[in-house]
Order: C-alpha cells, then structure tokens, then sequence
C-alpha cells in the first residue's frame, strides 16, 4: 500500500509538471506528430512505392523504440542529475522507502505519460496520412511490457554513474546514437544482440507491427529470452544502483554537483 | 534503556579535492540522546556539525564507529531508520520551487507512503499552525525565505517522525522571521515530543529551545551538557575589574599573557577589565598585576554573560580540556 501511495504522488508530480510546463509539453507533442506524419508521407514520396508501406512501418517501429529506450535509459540518470542540480536529492533519499523506488515511479510515470503522448500523435498521424500500421495492442504488450522492464535495469546503472560522477551529460548523448543504431539493426542478423537489453522485445513488437504477428506466433523460447532478459537487466540494474549508492554515501558525494 | 539517538565513536574522513590527502572531519565523536530532548550542535565552520548530522541521518556513511537510532544500527538498516527521522537540511535544499506548499507537502509525505487521507488530515493542522494556510496554493518560489523555511519544518513535521534533524533551521533570516522561527521551533519543543537535535550558529535559538547543547570543534566533542551549566559555569568565573586609571603597556601585555581579556573604556572614561578567572589565585595574580603600578581599583564585579560568550570561550579552549574530561 505504501508503494501505491508513493507511486501515486509521483505520477501526481508528472502531470502538474507537464501541466506547469504546459509549452514544452505542447512542442514535445507537436515533434512527435511532425516525426511521424514526416515518415509517412517523406518515405512514400522518396522511397519506393511498391515497398513504402513496410518501409514507413520499420521506420516509425523502430523510432518509437528508439525514443522510448533513450527516454527510459537515460531518464533515470536526468532525474537523478536534475534533483542534485535542485539540491533535493538528499531530502529524496530520506524516504523509508528507498530512493531507488521513488525513481522507478518517477519513470513509470514518465513511461506512461510519453507513451500516451505517442500512441495519440501516432493515431494522429496515421489519420492525417491515411496510412495505418498493423496496431494489435494485445500482441505488443507483453513484448513492451518485458522490454520495459529491462531498460528500467540500464537505466538504473546509468543512474549509478550519474550519482558518483554526476556529470555523465555527454555519456547519456552518446549513448542516444548507440541505441539508434541498436534499435534498427534486426536480431536476425546477429543472434547474439538478444543478450542484449532491449533487443529481444524490439524485434518482437517489430514482428507483430510490420508482419502482423499474433502472440501464439512466437515461440517459447522467444518468451523465456524475453522474460530472462528483462528479470536479469532490472535486478542486475538495481543491484549496480544500490553498490553506486552505498559508495557515495561512503565518498561523502551525494548531494554534491 | 535505548537511547533515542546513540552515537559510538564515529569518524569520518574526506579525500581533498585533487590531492591524495584525506581531511579528518570527524575524529571519534560519542554520545547519545534522550527521548524527547532538544539538542543545540554548535561548532565553529568546518567543525564537522553538518557531517555529523547526516552521519545520523544517514546520508553518510561513517568510517568506523556506528549510530543508532531507536535502537536501530542505521548503516545496517537504513531504510528501517529512516521511518523514525526527518531532517530540514541548510539552505533552499529542501523543497521543489516549482511546486506549491500544498503540493511539496503532499509529494514528500507521499514518498513516505502515507496515503491521500493520512496526510490531508495532518496537512491542515500544520498549515493552521504554521500560519501558511494561505499560501498553500502559492508555489515555493514566490515565497519569501522565512516562509519556505516554514514549509520546510512543516514537511519535516508532516513525516510524523520520533527524531527530527535542523541543520541551521535560521541562516539568512532576516530579524522578524528568524524571531517568528524560534518561536514555532519552542512551540513545537513544548507541545510534541520529539526528539530535536538543531545544529546552528544562532544562539538565541541555542539558549532558548536547547536544553542541552553539544559543542563540537576540529571534529571533537569539546562541550556536551545543559545549556544552564554552562551558563552557570562561566557566569561565576566572569569578573570585570573598574579601574581609575589606564592599564601601562606592561600591564596589558601581562594580563594577555595569561588571560583572556576584554579591556574597554565605559561611559565615564573608566577602564574596564573583563576576564575569565579559571582558579582562585589567577584572582590574586590580577590583583597583583595591578597592585605593582598602583593602579587603584574602584569596583570588581560579577559579570553576566550569553550563550554567545560562552561558547566562544569553549570554541577558544579556554575549557576545552577540563570539559573533554567531564563528558
């Protein structure tokens, strides 16, 4: 019950933000309508009209996944970031419930927010296009749901860093062009980038928007990889978090810029 | 019987910035508190206070020795700790600015756990007593520093907590507003049992909510006892000699020798000695000082003295070893 309430005022903090910051909101919203209504119409315009509908699908897939992990990866390590930068971050960590679950709340909530913001500007889009993606909402959730989870587990070794280091500033830009090509390049072609977070369920929800893949299409093993995936990335990110946590408080470099 | 709070021989070192040097900010500090006191931490800056209070709040870990709150080791079981303290840390570090008091309240004590009914109930009571009800849809930013200072206690309240840290709960106030502050800090001290420890450079707040003080210097406990013995401690041993004429340079020179003195002209032109006399014969020696240039005396009193004085006269040694050995 006391992680509801601690989830509840965190997701509450999220919308009076968005609210609050109500400009930045309506342009992040406009950029992800201008992004996707751009990939229909510049791929069927450009590319090549026998083969523009898979084309604008794999590009949009892979975009929202690569936004999404780059937003989920590094979003832990910002809010760490900015609560220092605020000098909050030790009020923060005086909760008995451990700032490690404020955090996960704090990304949850961001999660869901973005995601909402997507999914909307995505129908959106698709409507002013007259172009629509293959979208069986019940296919694609376990998949994101799993693939989710294990970005919250790099994104808390982010987190990690951020929290001795504090200024991981231009690791957290580089690491944007890492996921960019990662989320682009098929499992199929290397097999071993599924030991990789977030690469199994990528290729997953691909299958499902792009070939129209049901769940039952997938095997079991594509599951366990799934699912072993993402429990081995959060508890393997939650463990590093905790370590980096223990050994500032050790430095004596945890509220400090 | 446990202790509220028990401190046992922590130390804490920093690696200087840019050298293999490490700063010894705490050098073996031990004592413990009662349920329900009000402890003033005094130390000059750089004494080790504030890293003492997050040692005890456990934002720190200490190198060695270990602290215990409600019988709780808090390097062991830290987040079990936690639910029995609530720290408001110096400066504007303990509240969202783009947030209003209303929300800043909620959002902390949320964090906690506590659910929408338990705080709300809570909420509203502080803010009455708080005299902040108005405010409570006014964001942080747009309130003066007093007045956050005030959200701050309140959040720290709200938490609901047994121990509560205040670490220079009245810096940069302004007159008024640090007045308004030392009157909530005695209004919470008398009507809520909590423990309080504050740590400050303010004295009025030290001689008029503390009951018992601890005073830290170079990383060491130098004083811990009852605000009134101290007070009383000094007050007896303070005298200011009335002299008709000027001290000679060779007297002056003597007296700073061997005393701490204050020499100063009064209203009337006369010279006015003041020193702390630590055993009987340093009277007599005074005397004698004065006595060999014929310098007449015209009165001897019994000086009063604030918290100030008093701890100043600590922080300067002048009882530092034979309170070391009293604790």
């Amino acid at each position: 019950m006391k992680w509801l309430n601690l989830f509840r005022v965190n997701i509450k903090r999220e919308l009076i933000l968005l609210k609050r910051y109500l400009p930045n909101t309506i342009s992040m919203v406009l950029t992800f309508y201008f992004i996707f209504l751009g990939m229909f119409l510049g791929i069927q315009v450009v590319g090549n009209p026998e083969t523009a509908e898979v084309n604008v699908q794999y590009a949009i897939v892979n975009y929202i996944f690569w936004y999404m992990a780059m937003s989920v990866m590094n979003g832990i390590g910002f809010t760490v970031q900015s609560e220092v930068q605020l000098g909050t971050l030790e009020q923060i960590y005086m909760s008995p419930l451990g700032a490690w679950r404020i955090f996960l709340s704090r990304i949850i909530s961001t999660t869901i927010t973005d995601g909402l913001m997507i999914i909307a500007m995505l129908f959106v889009s698709m409507w002013t296009a007259s172009t629509w993606l293959n979208l069986d909402i019940i296919s694609i959730l376990p998949a994101l749901i799993f693939t989710l989870i294990s970005m919250f587990g790099v994104s808390f070794m982010i987190a990690g860093m951020a929290i001795i280091y504090k200024q991981i500033g231009s690791f957290l830009q580089v690491s944007q062009f890492l996921l960019l090509g990662l989320t682009f390049v098929p499992v199929s072609l290397f097999p071993l980038l599924e030991l990789a977070p977030v690469m199994k369920g990528v290729d997953m929800v691909r299958q499902v928007m792009i070939h129209g893949y049901a769940l039952g299409d997938f095997t079991w093993m594509d599951f366990t990889s799934l699912i072993i995936n993402a429990i081995v990335y959060f508890a393997l990110g939650i463990w590093v978090y905790l370590r980096c946590e223990r050994n500032a408080m050790e430095k004596g470099v945890l509220g400090q810029h | 019987m446990v202790q509220t709070i028990e401190i046992q021989n922590v130390k804490k070192s920093y690696k200087k910035r840019g050298s293999k040097e490490r700063i010894e900010a705490v050098k073996g500090i031990s004592f413990s508190v009662k349920k329900g006191e009000i402890v003033g931490l005094l130390g000059p800056n750089g004494a080790g206070k504030t890293t003492l209070i997050k040692m005890m709040c456990g934002l720190l870990v200490p190198d060695c020795g270990d602290v215990f709150i409600n019988g709780i080791n808090i390097q062991k079981n830290r987040l079990k700790a936690l639910q029995h303290i609530s720290v408001v840390l110096e400066g504007n570090r303990n509240l969202y600015w783009r947030l209003t008091v209303k929300e800043n309240l909620e959002y902390f004590a949320g964090n906690r756990g506590f659910s929408k009914k338990q705080i709300q109930e809570k909420m509203d009571e502080l803010l009455e007593a708080f005299s902040l009800k108005e405010k409570e849809n006014e964001m942080v930013n747009s309130l003066s520093r007093g007045m956050q200072q005030k959200v701050a206690i309140c959040v720290a309240l709200l938490a609901n907590t047994d121990v509560i840290f205040l670490d220079e709960p009245t810096l940069g106030l302004d007159i008024e507003t640090n007045y308004e502050i030392r009157e909530l800090l005695k209004k919470i001290a008398k009507e809520e049992e909590k423990t309080i420890i504050i740590s400050t450079h303010d004295m009025p707040v030290v001689q008029e909510v503390c009951e018992r003080v601890i005073i830290v210097n170079h990383g060491r406990v130098v004083a811990d006892d009852k605000v009134e013995n101290l007070m009383q401690l000094f007050e007896s041993k303070a005298y200011s000699f009335t002299l008709q004429g000027p001290l000679s340079v060779k007297q002056q020179r003597l007296l700073e020798e061997q005393f701490i003195v204050d020499i100063s002209t009064n209203e009337a032109g006369q010279t006015v000695l003041t020193v702390n006399i630590q055993k009987a014969e340093d009277f007599y020696k005074i005397i004698n000082i004065l006595e060999k240039e014929n310098t007449p005396i015209e009165r001897i009193d019994r000086t009063t003295v604030d918290f100030e004085e008093v701890f100043l006269n600590i922080v300067k040694g002048v009882k530092a070893s034979e309170m070391a050995q009293s604790i």
